[in-house]
């Protein structure tokens, strides 16, 4: 880390205020609120940074040039796996409060009763803690050694990182799946969706892409970065309208099925989603999350102007929030719950994780020097 | 001595190429266009090449793709033939949207592609000129070829002495080539007389093939599905019957049984319709139909019927059947009332009620109080 990363006393006032909301939350509107919040924003940090080693990943496993330049960027995003595991950790607090699997009178219904071993606390907590250890051992190949290499210079590491990838694959398809099945899934545990991990995939990435734009842009306007062009930016963009209609694809694809089978099992689900104040969640999401950013990127110039891609960026950030928001609150059932401790939640984390990030942001060369495919990237034309 | 249609001029590299465009470009002699062996990246912009109009052409397309999908499945769905099917409503927009989805693709795929082939390349445009220069070979190889087209003339002196001031090695000068006219009335009327026959005769072959051969019945006829028609017996069915009984208790939809129970209960019943000219229309209606030829048009009895069925059917304008509460008119529609038979067969719950609504207007109409009249 290079000394003298100015402080920012807005952000720390701004998590030391939602700390405050935070622990007072508990105490003041009951522990289960306090859990499904905290549960939100564990899944919301968890898929950004997963996503964003992805996004790492599939550069090495494709041999991609045109992202190197921009490397660095999803690199320094997905440390925040590290403040992800005591985050996720203490999340497990949650099990026994909110997953009717993991509660004592699980074992007087048949259902939940045969899946004992599988929705009880000690196996729920063994997976979670295998899946945090499995992202720390790829964090530590990709991106450690990614910020080593700006010393070393050794072309050895693009070797190590293109076998290590298709590996990565594997981790990033079994973890994104046990976060899905278990942390969202499991709230509902008579309710099952297979594609449900490809749908927490999609936000998930598209939120790591967005971080990814926020940040380019954050650094191109303190002037670094500077060789990264339109068309390093476009492809960027291009990705984030890919995945909007991807995002929304597989859900609507998990609906439209449900919705035409009509199962009393499955439909529920979605009944609760649909009905109240949560109807209007229903619509926004599809609009926030699919129609605006689709149309918003769907010229050629909106893909490459940087302004858009920012301000979509923001948006996909928030509606994937919305997203998580949406298939956690529900489960509440006391409607659409949004007052002080939902805010103090929103401000701790995201001032929190901006702190993190700004340090980050500072961790190694802006690109990474040391690769050999730099030149080659940052030659790249559309 | 035909008009020349492109002067090429033949570079080296395609950096000599990229630095003799913006010279050519300065006379303004006609288009500029670019032959080279592959890409150079930057030559749209150094051609000042406008934006093609095909993305806004796809956009527009699939959007009236995804629309005339959403219209032809709601016209079909919900106003022409509306049918419920898996206990969906007919108008649900969810069971659209694969299909919208498809258009939406077919749409844009067919405007792009032919939007590309057709309108914008101007295919179909079977010689290029440029392919049968002498340079042609070169120019797939390692040369890069700078060319200054008819826009619709070209003073071809100029155009090579532009070439040369800007560098290039070659000149070649290219005549417009003979065209044939492609698409004459002629060739479409061949065209689609022989389509016409090949239909025609294809078509009798299919149908004496399957007549002469009937080893393997491409299609089976509607009528000779394996299945029962009305009243048909069934061998297969203990009870003989090939048309099944619904089971006890069945209930037909918008056919509630009537929930009457005695005398005294149904007298408690309030009438649960309100009184709108709609109610009164179907009441009207209900009486003219099932209780006027007794009970005539007003009620008073004196129906066509009278003399014939020798009974002497109510005068509903009776104190005593004034005095009836609803719900007793009611229980007496359902359940019929000495020699007048039960109506509950013929007239459901909501015409019933409207019975007794209209017959409380034939009360008050020949019963007028004062403020009636006013």
């Amino acid at each position: 880390m290079k000394p003298g990363t100015p402080s920012s006393p807005l952000l720390l006032g701004f998590t030391t205020v939602g700390l405050l909301g935070v622990i007072t939350s508990y105490f003041v509107s009951g522990p289960e609120r306090f859990w499904a919040n905290w549960i939100l924003w564990f899944l919301f940090l968890f898929t950004l940074a997963l996503g964003c080693l992805f996004l790492v990943a599939i550069e090495h496993l494709v041999a991609a040039r045109w992202s190197v330049p921009i490397r660095r960027l999803p690199e320094r995003l997905s440390t925040l796996l590290l403040p992800v595991v005591p985050i996720g950790l203490i999340a497990l607090g949650a099990v026994p409060v909110l997953y009717p699997g993991a509660k004592p009178e699980a074992l007087h219904h048949k259902i939940l009763a045969g899946k004992a071993l599988w929705l009880g606390l000690p196996f729920f907590s063994a997976r979670t803690v295998l899946c945090l250890l499995l992202c720390l051992l790829a964090l530590a190949v990709l991106v450690k050694g990614s910020l080593k290499q700006d010393q070393t210079r050794d072309p050895q590491f693009n070797v190590r990182a293109r076998k290590f990838a298709p590996a990565f694959m594997a981790i990033f398809a079994v973890v994104i799946t046990v976060l899905a099945f278990d942390w969202i899934s499991g709230l509902t545990p008579e309710w099952y969706s297979d594609i449900f991990g490809v749908y927490l995939f999609a936000g998930g990435f598209l939120a790591a892409l967005a971080a990814t734009v926020l940040a380019l842009g954050s650094l191109q306007g303190q002037g670094r970065l500077q060789e990264v062009r339109r068309d390093h930016r476009f492809n960027l963009g291009a990705f984030l309208f890919a995945f909007t209609v991807f995002w929304s694809y597989i859900g609507f694809a998990q609906y439209m099925l449900m919705w035409y089978a009509n199962l009393p099992d499955e439909v529920v689900w979605y009944q609760v989603r649909l009905q109240g104040g949560w109807h209007a969640i229903t619509v926004a999401l599809a609009v926030l999350h699919f129609v605006v950013p689709f149309f918003a990127l769907v010229t050629r110039d909106a893909k490459g102007d940087p302004r858009r891609l920012q301000w979509v960026a923001i948006l996909m950030l928030g509606s994937h929030a919305l997203d998580l928001y949406w298939l956690v609150f529900p489960v509440l059932g006391k409607g659409v719950l949004f007052s002080w401790p939902e805010v103090s939640f929103g401000l701790f984390f995201v001032a929190g994780s901006l702190l993190w990030v700004r340090r980050a942001l500072t961790w190694g060369e802006d690109m990474p020097v040391g690769d050999p495919f730099l030149p080659k990237g940052l030659e790249f034309h559309l | 001595m035909s008009k020349a249609f492109a002067v090429l001029g033949l570079f080296d590299s395609a950096d000599a190429l990229m630095k003799a465009i913006p010279k050519v470009k300065a006379r303004k002699l006609g288009r500029l266009e670019t032959y080279t062996p592959y890409p150079i990246h930057g030559m749209d912009d150094a051609l000042e090449l406008r934006r093609s109009p095909l993305g806004g052409m796809v956009l527009v397309m699939g959007v009236i793709g995804a629309l005339t999908a959403l219209g032809f499945q709601y016209w079909i769905s919900a106003i022409d033939y509306p049918i419920v099917t898996g206990g969906k409503a007919p108008w649900s927009w969810e069971a659209f949207i694969p299909i919208m989805f498809e258009v939406t693709v077919l749409f844009a795929t067919f405007t792009a592609g032919l939007g590309m082939l057709l309108l914008l390349n101007k295919l179909p445009f079977f010689g290029h000129p440029v392919l049968s220069a002498k340079a042609m070979r070169a120019i797939t190889r390692d040369r890069f070829a700078l060319a200054v087209e008819a826009d619709p003339e070209l003073d071809a002196e100029a155009a090579k002495a532009a070439l040369k001031d800007a560098g290039a090695q070659d000149i070649e000068v290219l005549d417009t080539p003979e065209q044939t006219p492609f698409l004459t009335s002629d060739f479409i009327l061949r065209t689609l007389g022989g389509i016409f026959v090949a239909c025609l005769v294809s078509g009798f072959v299919m149908f004496w093939a399957i007549k002469l051969f009937p080893v393997l019945p491409p299609m089976s006829h509607m009528q000779d599905q394996p299945r029962l028609s009305a009243q048909q017996a069934s061998t297969f069915f203990k009870d003989g019957r090939g048309m099944r009984m619904p089971v006890t208790g069945t209930v037909a939809r918008g056919y509630l049984p009537s929930a009457t129970g005695t005398q005294e209960e149904a007298t408690a019943l309030p009438n649960p319709l309100p009184r709108t000219p709609e109610v009164f229309a179907q009441g009207k209606a209900a009486f003219t139909n099932r209780c006027a030829v007794c009970h005539g048009a007003i009620g008073n009895g004196m129906g066509s019927l009278t003399a014939a069925y020798g009974a002497k059917p109510a005068n509903l304008q009776a104190q005593q059947f004034r005095d009836y509460a609803d719900g007793k008119l009611y229980w007496v529609i359902v359940n019929g009332k000495n020699a007048m038979p039960g109506h509950a067969a013929d007239l459901d719950e909501n015409q019933r009620w409207a019975v007794v609504h209209y017959v409380r207007a034939l009360q008050r109409a020949q019963n007028a109080k004062d403020e009636d009249l006013r």
